[in-house]
């Protein structure tokens, strides 16, 4: 590219600053938050598997803070992160054989993981407290 | 309109419908160098007479005065202009101020000159009603880009891009000394993809691009690279794939869509990139 020494450089107009927020950008960078926080889940998950290896106080006292309301709310976020990813995912496997591109098609995916994420979460939690 | 045409978009034509927030929560000055920091700039008095008056925000920078860019406020006389935003902006240039600057050329969507980014999405200004727009309408120019005035972006580096891809036929055959025939269902297979007016909305709306545009090529190079990988007389498929098989030029394409979203001519830069990705998987089984 040509350089103009004497001038400064030009400036960059903004992007993330004024672009309107539309289903398919939210949904895609919710997709990496959410797999972000499941990477950290899984530390968790590791977690609370050693305090159950090392015996039944540190494993009761993990189950005291996981079972307190705040340690509720973060499993209830973290499973509609792990369904809104998966459902994410399944349509990325859509999406990589190159089919459902017409743009209700990618509006219509997009509510339906969304709806099938807060479908699922709600349904696994009644499920385990029911049983 | 039926209950779920609110939440689903048919035509990227169609602007935005109940949207929570018109724009990401971050800063104003989000990751912003300082020399692109947006200044307020001055509110242009209303024009005498007017009836109908509406309100556009216009980003302004000027190259010569040394200043960071800034906003600008205009009212326009809605009784005297068209019904395009780009009128509106001719009609500002006209009347209020003579050094607002953008590019214009067709006013019908041909050119792609005047592709900006109105209320937050990337449109060609003149297929945009003012009717459409917010209040006040807000217009930028597209959307990380280097700006050389005004609206005006500086394509250098998008352009760059598409003769990377080598947009052009290429074959290894003897000429047949007469032109390369072509049966209408091969001919076909073009349709959605050979009518690119390169305006640069889609690349210039993706965010992969926005943080890899030094080497991700972009929809707009994606999509054109994929019209010739499928023109049936091109004979340099296999270098064509190639040169894409890149981990940065083709794979930073993280199937967002917002180029489909945004394509003022309807077409469907996600889709043609997904075909490359999927022909190029294709090609190694």
């Amino acid at each position: 590219m040509r350089s103009t020494p004497d001038k400064p450089a030009r400036p960059l107009s903004p992007n993330i600053q004024i672009y309107r927020p539309q289903l398919t950008s939210v949904l895609s960078i919710a997709n990496r938050i959410t797999g972000v926080g499941l990477a950290l889940c899984a530390i968790a998950l590791v977690i609370w598997l050693v305090t159950a290896a090392s015996g039944p106080q540190p494993y009761s006292r993990f189950q005291h803070v996981i079972g307190s309301w705040p340690g509720l709310a973060l499993l209830l976020v973290a499973t509609f992160a792990f369904f809104l990813h998966l459902c994410g995912g399944i349509r990325h496997l859509v999406w990589d054989s190159a089919r459902a591109f017409e743009l209700r098609q990618i509006y219509a995916s997009g509510w339906i993981v969304l709806l099938a994420s807060v479908g699922l979460t709600l349904l696994s939690w009644l499920v385990s407290l029911t049983i | 309109m039926t209950k779920t045409d609110a939440f689903i978009i048919h035509s990227s034509d169609e602007v935005p419908r109940r949207t929570l927030l018109k724009r990401f929560p971050v800063p104003r000055n989000f990751e912003v160098e300082p020399a692109s920091q947006i200044k307020r700039g001055r509110a242009w008095p209303a024009p005498a007479g007017a009836t109908r008056v509406k309100e556009f925000e216009i980003y302004r920078y000027d190259p010569e005065s040394g200043d960071n860019p800034r906003v600008d406020t205009f009212l326009v006389d809605l009784d005297a202009c068209g019904a395009m935003v780009l009128d509106a902006l001719i009609w500002i240039k006209n009347s209020i101020d003579p050094t607002l600057t953008f590019r214009r050329s067709c006013r019908e969507g041909v050119c792609g000159s005047c592709a900006m980014n109105i209320d937050g999405t990337n449109w060609l200004a003149c297929t945009r009603y003012i009717e459409e727009t917010d209040a006040p309408a807000r217009v930028y120019p597209l959307a990380n880009m280097r700006i050389i005035k005004d609206l005006v972006p500086d394509l250098t580096h998008v352009l760059a891009q598409y003769e990377m891809i080598e947009p052009w036929l290429q074959t290894g055959t003897p000429d047949p000394g007469r032109e390369r025939l072509q049966a209408p269902e091969d001919r076909k297979r073009l349709d959605g993809y050979y009518e690119c007016i390169l305006c640069f909305c889609c690349t210039s709306g993706c965010p992969s691009h926005w943080w890899n545009g030094d080497r991700f090529l972009g929809p707009a190079a994606l999509l054109q690279a994929w019209r010739w990988l499928i023109d049936s007389r091109d004979e340099a498929t296999g270098e064509r794939l190639d040169k894409l098989e890149d981990p940065f030029r083709l794979y930073r394409c993280h199937t967002i869509l917002n180029c489909t979203r945004t394509c003022p001519k309807g077409l469907n830069p996600g889709k043609a990139i997904a075909e490359i990705k999927k022909m190029i998987a294709e090609r190694q089984t």
